[in-house]
């Protein structure tokens, strides 16, 4: 095939233009893939923080945000966490097609069988056993718990990994802060970047949880609360809050179809109603349904500061752009009389710019190479500084493909210019 | 062959107009071998670089091997370069770090080829030219002669119909130029057209037919050696072979 070997000629030479100007090429692709590195390195944090970590059902999943504070201090605006009995009406509703409603503990875990006494310190979610359907929590082993009661849980492939080297660990007893829950369900390594069932307070790069409790039995068993809670009255133990003015739950739900949205917003509206009409709060009736995205946006996810990062690395990459431009121009200026010599023994101007193309293409490739390996070191660069980066901070594999097509374009464009230069000269002028 | 009517180039630059070919008009029949002479800067070079399509023209008109070219398309003229025309540079112009077979090897990369066909044509262009042994070499580590012969080689691998060479053997000693010469002669005597631009009066003389040119026009016509149905103006004095030639244009016209 004709054109299979013009592809491969042109690959030779442009491997013979870089022997004959190394150095030059060096500078160029060092140019280049530093510009490409700092851009994809910025873009893996954008990615990882403006990404939907659940697509496949974001839309029919909604946070749910109530205004049912016994009184107006604090001012008059829907709570992202809720008291024990209004996180159990909003589960009644058979609008939905599953709930979760949770909150954040933590605790010391064992290995009850073991003679080692080293405990690990463990997250906690308490949550009721609708959680791990309405995340797609994904199973290694076992299920997930069936009631809010009883002394089950299910950890994740974090902890089962520390305590038992990532074996199957179903029907095994870790010990909780004393207490012995069996274990029925293991996880596999499950990334959630943004965690989103739990962006507030700062956490939206959290890992997921070690163990997954049952709500009523992490309540009974007094294990307290990590993160936000705020009460109206006093109390002791969170053992005592079913009935108490404490909020510190987050619910979650399911719909099968998103036009069901305002049938649950009435009724959490004639809810809060309800518990106005009975004189139990004096706020106006407002309820707040926000799927996983408006949810994630709402808590301000994307780092403002890492988006005008971005616009730098975008000036900064045009800068890199314009020196390997001028870099090669001087290499195709260089390459004058070659031009001419080809263009009069035959070579068409398609063929010249084919030629430069594939140039360009082979030198976007190294330099794509080069830019992945710089962008990783950044990354990891940028953790040392930033440990709360460490989750976000993560090369996927569609960055990779971007960080190659971005080496890819950025070294054609800045071949375009001396590409078309260097085929402006009249053929006749450098032959002699 | 080759025919030129009319032909203007002229050079624009900032403030001066070079008139560099005007009303240039020639017609070089198959298996002729020209030499074109003239004072320096008097347009030869423009000549040459129009004819082999290096450079295009203002005005008139020039049809090569029966093929009009003003209006050529950029891809048309260079497959016109590349299948028809072979071109001899006083710089042998090859290019120094491609082997011989490599630079002789160049101009059919553009032709689509297979391998093997391309190695026949290299292996015997070279032979054409006495080096086939050389095609590992380098341009430098090769004569000036030896050089030229390959530049000839890289011409003759596309089997051209017309070679045109511009002062081949300018910088070339006598001996060297001597072989140079004796090449062009047996490729035109194997029928090859040649048109050669020389300073050397000799070079001139030992050809078909040498036309002169003066400040951008054809001033005279030469006939040593006559070719076809010219033969009997073998002896005529300059101005009867001049009108000869004019009578002869008209009538091919
Ligand atoms: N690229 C160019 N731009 C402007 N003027 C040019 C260019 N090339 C040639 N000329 C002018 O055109 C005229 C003819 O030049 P040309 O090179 O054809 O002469 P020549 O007969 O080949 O001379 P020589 O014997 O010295 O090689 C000269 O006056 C020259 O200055
Ligand atoms: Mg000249």
């Amino acid at each position: 095939m004709p054109n299979d070997s013009m592809f491969f000629y042109n690959l030779t030479l442009a491997m013979q233009s870089f022997k004959r100007a190394p150095t030059l090429y060096f500078l160029i692709i060092l140019t280049l893939s530093i510009g490409v590195g700092v851009m994809c390195a910025n873009l893996a944090l954008v990615n990882s923080m403006a990404s939907d970590p659940i697509p496949e059902k974001s839309a029919n999943l909604f946070h749910i945000n109530m205004n049912t504070w016994p009184d107006d201090q604090p001012p008059d605006e829907p709570m992202h966490i809720l008291r024990y009995r209004d996180a159990m009406a909003v589960t009644k509703s058979n609008l939905t097609k599953g709930s979760a409603v949770f909150y954040a503990s933590g605790v010391y875990a064992r290995d009850a069988e073991s003679s080692s006494m080293k405990r690990f310190d463990s997250e906690v979610r308490a949550t009721t056993p609708g959680f791990f359907e309405l995340t797609n929590a994904p199973f290694a082993y076992g299920s997930a718990f069936e009631n809010s009661t009883g002394m089950e849980i299910v950890i994740g492939d974090e902890l089962n990994q520390k305590i038992f080297a990532g074996k199957n660990s179903v029907g095994k007893t870790l010990e909780l802060d004393g207490e012995l829950l069996t274990i029925v369900g293991v996880l596999k390594p499950w990334l959630l970047r943004p965690l989103f069932y739990h962006p507030t307070e700062g956490r939206a790069f959290n890992l997921t949880d070690d163990i997954f409790a049952p709500l009523e039995t992490a309540i009974d068993l007094g294990w307290s609360i990590h993160a936000r809670s705020s009460s109206a009255v006093n109390y002791t133990g969170i053992e005592e809050t079913r009935d108490k003015d404490v909020y510190y739950l987050q619910a979650w739900v399911e719909l099968a179809d998103i036009n069901q949205k305002p049938a649950l917003q009435s009724y959490l509206d004639n809810y809060s109603q309800q518990l106005k009409d009975a004189g139990e709060h004096p706020l106006a009736i407002k309820n707040e349904l926000h799927n996983v995205n408006e949810w994630l946006k709402v808590n301000k996810v994307v780092d403002q500061k890492v988006l005008a990062f971005t616009l730098a690395s975008v000036l900064f990459l045009s800068v890199c752009i314009f020196n390997a431009s001028s870099l090669l121009l001087s290499r195709f200026h260089a390459a004058k009389f070659e031009v001419g010599l080809r263009r009069a023994i035959g070579a068409s101007n398609r063929h010249m710019l084919v030629q430069g193309l594939t140039e360009s293409v082979l030198l976007g490739f190294f330099t794509g190479v080069v830019a992945l390996v710089l962008s990783w070191l950044f990354l990891k660069l940028s953790v040392q500084f930033l440990p709360r980066l460490a989750n976000i901070a993560v090369l996927e594999p569609k960055l990779l493909v971007l960080g190659m097509l971005l080496a890819l374009v950025t070294s054609i464009a800045s071949a375009l210019y001396p590409i078309y230069r260097a085929n402006c000269y009249s053929i006749s002028a450098e032959l002699k | 062959m080759l025919n030129m009517n009319n032909i203007s180039r002229i050079y624009q630059s900032d403030t001066i107009q070079t008139h560099a070919l005007r009303d240039f008009s020639l017609r070089v029949n198959e298996g002729e071998f020209v030499a074109v002479t003239g004072p320096s800067g008097s347009g030869k070079s423009t000549f040459l670089n129009v004819a082999g399509l290096l450079d295009n023209f203002d005005r008139g008109q020039y049809e090569l091997d029966g093929v009009s070219v003003q209006g050529l398309k950029d891809d048309e003229l260079s497959r016109l370069r590349n299948e028809k025309i072979g071109f001899i540079f006083q710089n042998y112009n090859l290019i120094p770090d491609y082997s011989i077979f490599d630079n002789v090897d160049m101009p059919l990369r553009y032709r689509g080829f297979s391998a093997s066909e391309r190695k026949r044509r290299v292996e015997q262009a070279l032979e054409k030219v006495g080096l086939a042994s050389r095609f590992k070499y380098l341009p430098s580590q090769l004569s000036g002669g030896q050089q030229q012969r390959v530049a000839i080689a890289r011409a003759l691998a596309g089997e051209p119909k017309i070679l045109l060479a511009d002062e081949p053997t300018g910088n070339l000693d006598s001996l060297m130029a001597r072989q140079v010469m004796e090449i062009l002669h047996n490729l035109n005597n194997d029928g090859a057209t040649i048109i050669m631009v020389t300073h050397d009066p000799d070079q001139a003389r030992e050809v078909n037919r040498n036309v002169q040119v003066i400040d951008g026009q054809l001033a005279d016509f030469k006939i040593y050696a006559p070719l076809g149905r010219s033969s009997e103006v073998k002896s005529k004095t300059i101005s009867e072979a001049a009108s000869a030639a004019v009578a002869e244009e008209v009538e091919n016209a």
